[in-house]
């Protein structure tokens, strides 16, 4: 067995650490506190560095690095800002799918362009009556000649108003479905309305409602096989969607331990740092064990990615790292704050933001207990 | 323009807190401690960079140390340079500043007929200062520390300006010459995805004394002249005194206090 990171993967780490520390951390207030144009320069400066082909093979304008590459990309950013290391992930997601499954023409024309940074897209699945639950959504493709009438309403859209593409499942018949590639320029796109989230407020995060009304789709635009689009849904889902979550959570829980760390050992209370006291001691200690043991569930199945596993067959491992991880980070993060004191949840000590984070992670991409449900059914079976 | 810039691999700035002092050795304790790049080492790549940006040329990133040197020279590769040796020779182990100088000045002959070099101005473990100076003597070249910032007025004469206590001085420098350059001089690119692993596949040059033609035996811990003697930590301790009476007798008191202290 060989735990080490390779040369590239360090420089990758160490590339990652600086751009999140130099060109990500002076502009969190920028991020955090204002309202105006989402800031596609990010995005285009992500691009630059190729973080946002990292997963994407070469010969569609990725860098081919692979599933570990990004894990340390997730984990690097969302150490200093959780934010954009779910854009990154959001970035990659639809990406992921068509490069894996198609079409041909977007593979050519759509997928160099978003590892460029030019242009966003989104994964479009979660409805009102389903997200995890993919066989109830209520959005249909008609056939018509040589186009699928798609009508619909997705909610809780990543970057919904920003992005030039989505990715859209939608109902075909009883049990078929097909996934779209749609782009904003189509007639009877509509942007609906924001949702509300207490930390969906500013620039950075933008997240609401996408509608198709009518949207006439061209059939060379199906992602995977007609009639079978759960199939690149769940692949990517899998390995990018709760990889992602997973590795998101790292970062936050690592940031969290930090500066749990840091306060207790300058924070003095009968004379000697908190940090000499047992209770916190202990509290550090199950805190680091927690963040480490989580490191071996991320980076394992991304390992396994890049050594040729296909998601399906590590789809328990992929679910218990987001599971893991975000579980951790939740737990982390609430013990950073009991050191903190009654700073814990003032934004100036930076810990409370770590923890909407780690909210924001337990839902997306399949809620920690859907991560169970994947579990059980790789390790027990599937339930009747 | 042929450019050589001087790197050294150095224990991580940010884990300092963790370092401890060897009492026996006199020696401090890099175990567990991650290496990277000398941080001013970042600011003379770039330098260098810009440098062939305007002139053209090549860029060799050169440095002195074991094997696992190789690391910061392969980020100087991802970051742009076109070649990197390392010298990496046993007898060489242990130099202070001279006898690092002196076969780096030696094996920068080797590498080309140099304009350039450049270097960080200290690095964060020695902070002496004095590698970038004494290798332009063994090179016998004009250099200049300090450097914030660079006007290219022709290819071969430019105008650098060095950073002094409460200002700054412009030099009019005259090529070939060597520079040390601070954090202020450039903002270090980061490399991209591509440039880190095309770097991965390029060469690193390893030299060992044979390579050199090494006139003086000034290398190594033989021949240094100088020797870390001890090493200690310091002990930093925070008190104070209240002085109490009228100003001018408090003012007097405290003055006094001050000299026994040392601190006037």
């Amino acid at each position: 067995m060989d735990f080490n990171f390779t040369r590239e993967q360090d420089m990758l780490r160490n590339m990652v650490r600086d751009f999140a520390q130099k060109e990500l951390a002076p502009r969190i207030p920028e991020f955090d506190q204002t309202e105006g144009e989402w800031p596609y320069d990010v995005m285009k400066r992500m691009g630059q560095l190729g973080l946002t082909g990292l997963a994407i093979p070469k010969e569609f304008g990725g860098n081919g690095m692979g599933h570990v590459a990004l894990m340390i990309a997730w984990e690097e950013i969302a150490r200093v800002y959780a934010t954009w290391a779910s854009h990154l992930r959001g970035f990659v997601l639809p990406a992921y799918a068509i490069s894996h499954f198609g079409p041909a023409w977007a593979q050519k024309e759509i997928v160099p362009r978003v590892c460029k940074g030019e242009i966003q897209g989104l994964m479009s699945l979660t409805e009102d009556t389903g997200g995890s639950d993919l066989a109830n959504i209520r959005t249909t493709c008609v056939a018509d000649g040589d186009h699928y009438i798609v009508n619909g309403r997705k909610i809780m859209q990543s970057r919904y108003s920003v992005s030039d593409f989505y990715t859209v499942i939608a109902k075909a018949g009883e049990k078929s479905f097909n996934y779209l590639l749609i782009t904003k320029d189509m007639p009877g796109v509509q942007i609906g309305r924001r949702e509300n989230y207490i930390s969906c407020t500013t620039r950075t995060a933008l997240v609401g409602e996408v509608i198709y009304d009518n949207v006439r789709v061209p059939k060379r635009n199906i992602i995977g096989e007609e009639g079978k689009g759960f199939k690149p849904v769940l692949t990517t889902v899998g390995a990018i969607g709760r990889l992602g979550g997973a590795g998101i959570s790292l970062g936050i829980a690592e940031s969290a331990f930090d500066l749990a760390l840091k306060y207790a050992k300058n924070r003095k209370l009968y004379g000697k740092p908190i940090a000499e006291l047992q209770a916190i001691r202990w509290l550090l200690v199950d805190m680091h064990t927690k963040v480490e043991a989580a490191k071996y569930f991320n980076y394992q199945p991304s390992w396994a990615l890049d050594n040729g596993k296909k998601p399906h067959e590590i789809a328990g491992d992929l679910a218990r790292a987001k599971l893991f991880a975000n579980e951790t980070a939740l737990d982390v993060c609430l013990k950073s704050i009991e050191i903190h004191g009654g700073y814990g949840t003032t934004p100036e000590f930076g810990v409370i933001q770590k923890m909407k984070g780690a909210l924001d992670q337990m839902t997306a991409a399949g809620s920690n207990q859907v991560m169970k449900r994947a579990m059980s059914e790789a390790i027990i079976g599937t339930s009747a | 323009m042929n450019i050589v810039v001087c790197v050294k691999q150095v224990p991580d700035p940010e884990q300092f807190s963790k370092i401890t002092l060897d009492p026996v050795r006199g020696t401090i304790r890099r175990e567990g401690i991650p290496s990277v790049m000398n941080p001013l080492d970042k600011h003379a790549i770039e330098e260098a960079l810009i440098i062939r940006e305007k002139f053209g040329g090549r860029v060799t990133a050169l440095s002195m140390g074991p094997t696992q040197a190789k690391e910061t020279l392969q980020e100087a590769l991802a970051m742009g340079c076109d070649d990197a040796v390392l010298l990496c020779d046993r007898s060489l182990g242990g130099a202070d500043s001279l006898a690092t100088a002196y076969p780096l000045a030696d094996a920068i002959r080797h590498i080309c007929q140099f304009d350039v070099v450049v270097c960080g101005n200290d690095t964060v473990d020695g902070a002496t200062a004095q590698v970038g100076p004494q290798l332009a003597e063994f090179l016998e070249i004009p250099h200049v520390t300090h450097v914030t910032g660079i006007e290219f007025t022709s290819e071969r004469s430019w105008i650098v300006k060095r950073a002094i206590e409460r200002g700054y001085m412009k030099v009019a420098l005259e090529l070939p010459a060597l520079i040390t350059v601070l954090k202020e001089v450039n903002q270090p690119r980061l490399p991209s995805v591509i440039d880190i692993m095309s770097a991965a596949s390029k060469p690193i040059n390893e030299w060992a004394c044979t390579n050199l033609s090494l006139a003086a035996p000034i290398i190594g811990l033989g021949g240094s002249p100088t020797k870390v003697v001890g090493s200690f930590e310091q002990d930093i301790r925070r008190g104070k005194d209240i002085l109490k009476g009228p100003e001018a007798e408090v003012v007097g008191k405290a003055i006094k206090r001050l000299k026994e202290l040392g601190a006037l």
